[in-house]
């Protein structure tokens, strides 16, 4: 099968999607040149009606998609850090998350709100953070965070013909990464989990860059005959549940990975919800690992709030009673892929 | 263009039914039959009743707490039982009774309201970007109070829908306290219209009180959207004889609203000063005038009766009301 980044395989989804859907738009800031490379051609495709440069104006963007999707459209709002998209709190958590709900549930409210999220960047405060938890635990809004570029073209066709809003989760440092993606049309529908890596020994619950550092440790514990299972939800809302406890219940042991701050957070509620149905069949301990509850620090000082693989792995250690420590590479530095940027449009 | 008498005599049997709604929803407070509160806008009648009596089924509105919008439901054709009947949290509301005061309805053109002040604004934007991309002429009036346009919303908004043209009009109904606050103490200028300026958007402070004014200077505002040349700002002022909410106290800063005000603003009543001119132009007779006012009474009358009468929804309709199919 052919091989494409997750940047294209979003740049396809939204190109088929718009052609597919002539109510389907695009608005935000520079969306005609997105700078992370996602939208190429479709300013020259759709033309300036359909990918709508804005001002700097969060509140106008996302909550202007609530006025259009009542009125029969599909918009798509393009941020590029998850720290705009809560510049735009009432939009999002009220207007378009709970409209629908207190006028009696008669309207639908189609839009997906596609964020940048993510640290590792050395980003600092305020261009680091997921914060997916206070998207959670939110009534009202559909969450999708796609780990590899097969998810990513897959869910982000269902989010745009969903009708709802949903946000969308994309993670700067998975835009570059390559996956197989078939070349005929699919969808990934919502609310169903994937298992990213079989295991025996134990489970690790993980989403978005998660993924993918769960996966390295996974790799490199094989190595010392350890069966770690991957199981990544896709969507937290809505979340497979029974998926992840179905696994628990093979594995018997379980750790979950999150990227945002632990507190009040996707770690504390899936691990809830596993203790409440499957409480029995665990043989040890839930252990989390997330971001320290701090925020989070720019340049090197991030690896001390930020989750690294080296907590991965100790986290399943402690969870498999082992004595030693299972030792892991930590992370390099990070490598933007900007190969997009040479040739815009 | 010139009103019909007929389109008089519409005005003003709206305003008269906003009023005796107006009159019905106090009475429910004081009943305890309205489940959460009641902001009165007596006295403001004109300002939505002169705006949307004549707009397109197809254009959106957008309304305030003040009056919970009847001023500007009644003449976009909701039913005056629908609205009580969400007060009383009853399943044949405006939402069905999960409100407690909201009213929506997308075939009247009527998508909501924010709870959060200034949170329409950004939305009645996207409907205008609807209707701008659609291309059938749609409008959107959005008419808030003058306190809501200290939101930043606000700028953004104006900012998108005048650079994209977009077909609302904003209106600002300018009834002098935002709460207990006069607006002497919240804003630097005496016309909030003069906030369009800055954005290219032309802008017009209208009497409040005169629903032919009103209607007149939305009109212009309207035929201008429809035509494709973008937003307009009209300044209403005008002024509410109740107190904020009901049953809280009716203040200016800390003291009692001066009564001299109060009685003053009165002696300008938008039915009074309508039906006095409508009587002198011959249009109206004492005995249309009283037939006008029984009607009305009737028809508030049987809405709250049967609203009364009417059940209380299924604790099932709110799972279904978080996610459409």
């Amino acid at each position: 099968m052919r091989q494409i980044t997750y940047r294209e395989a979003i740049n396809e989804a939204l190109e088929e999607e718009m052609t597919r859907d002539e109510t389907v738009f695009i608005i935000g800031e520079f969306v005609s040149n997105e700078p992370f490379g996602t939208h190429k051609g479709l300013y020259a495709k759709f033309g300036k009606k359909r990918v709508r440069d804005t001002a700097i104006s969060e509140a106008a963007i996302v909550g202007s998609c609530v006025g259009a999707a009542l009125a029969g459209y599909r918009p798509i709002a393009r941020l590029d850090f998850m720290e705009f998209l809560i510049i735009a709190a009432d939009e999002v958590l009220h207007k378009a998350a709970k409209w629908r709900f207190c006028h009696g549930g008669k309207q639908a409210i189609p839009i997906v709100y596609r964020i940048g999220i993510g640290g590792y960047i050395g980003g600092s405060v305020e261009h680091s953070q997921c914060l997916e938890s206070i998207i959670m635990h939110t009534p009202g809004l559909k969450l999708a965070i796609p780990a590899t570029p097969y998810d990513a073209k897959g869910l982000l066709k269902t989010a745009i013909r969903d009708n709802n809003p949903v946000v969308f989760l994309e993670h700067r440092l998975l835009l570059g990464v390559k996956g197989e993606v078939p070349d005929e049309e699919y969808t990934i529908p919502f609310g169903v989990a994937d298992i990213k890596r079989e295991g025996k020994d134990i489970t690790v619950v993980a989403t978005g860059y998660m993924v993918q550092l769960t996966m390295d440790v996974a790799n490199q514990l094989q190595e010392r005959g350890i069966s770690v299972e991957v199981l990544d939800p896709r969507t937290l809302e809505p979340l497979d549940i029974e998926t992840i406890v179905s696994s628990v219940r093979k594995t018997r042991r379980v750790v979950i990975v999150d990227e945002d701050t632990m507190r009040c957070g996707v770690t504390g509620e899936i691990g809830m919800q596993v203790l409440e149905k499957a409480f029995d069949d665990l043989d040890a301990p839930i252990r989390r690992v997330a971001a320290a509850n701090l925020p989070i620090p720019g340049g090197i000082m991030e690896k001390y709030v930020l989750p690294q693989p080296q907590d991965i792995a100790d986290a399943i250690g402690e969870v498999l009673g082992l004595k030693e420590r299972l030792t892991v590479r930590p992370l390099g530095r990070f490598k933007f892929d900007m190969e997009h940027m040479k040739s815009p449009k | 263009m010139e009103l019909t008498k007929e389109q008089k005599i519409k005005l003003y049997t709206n305003m008269v039914r906003v009023r005796k709604l107006d009159e019905m929803m106090v009475k429910g407070i004081l009943a305890g039959k309205t489940l959460a509160f009641f902001h009165s806008q007596q006295g403001q009648e004109a300002v939505g009743v002169g705006a949307c009596t004549f707009l397109r089924k197809d254009d959106f509105i957008f309304y305030s707490h003040r009056g919970h919008g009847i001023s500007k439901l009644l003449p976009k054709g909701v039913p005056s039982r629908a609205i009580i009947a969400e007060h009383y949290g009853k399943a044949t509301g405006t939402c069905g009774g999960i409100s407690g005061f909201h009213t929506s309805d997308m075939e009247l053109g009527i998508p909501g309201i924010s709870g959060t002040l200034g949170g329409d604004f950004v939305i009645a934007a996207g409907l205008g970007i609807a209707a701008k991309m659609r291309g059938k002429g749609q409008v959107v009036v959005c008419i808030q109070g003058e306190g809501t346009y200290g939101r930043g919303t606000f700028h953004e908004t104006m900012l998108m829908a005048a650079n994209w043209k977009l077909p609302v009009i904003w209106g600002v109904e300018n009834n002098l306290y935002m709460g207990c606050t006069p607006i002497s103490e919240i804003h630097p200028k005496e016309n909030f219209a003069d906030l369009a300026v800055g954005y290219g958007v032309p802008a017009l402070v209208v009497d409040g009180q005169d629903v032919i004014a009103v209607h007149e200077a939305f009109q212009t505002a309207v035929d201008r959207a429809r035509a494709g040349e973008g937003p307009s700002m009209i300044e209403c002022k005008t002024y509410r004889i109740r107190s904020h909410a009901e049953g809280i106290p009716d203040l200016r800063i800390t003291e009692p609203r001066p009564q001299e005000e109060i009685e003053a603003w009165k002696k300008r009543d938008p039915i009074n000063l309508f039906q006095e001119k409508l009587l002198k132009e011959g249009i109206l007779t004492p005995v249309n005038v009283e037939w006008i006012d029984r009607e009305a009474t009737k028809e508030m009358e049987e809405a709250e009766r049967v609203a009364t009468e009417d059940p209380l929804p299924d604790k099932a309709v709110l799972q279904k009301a978080l996610y459409a199919d």
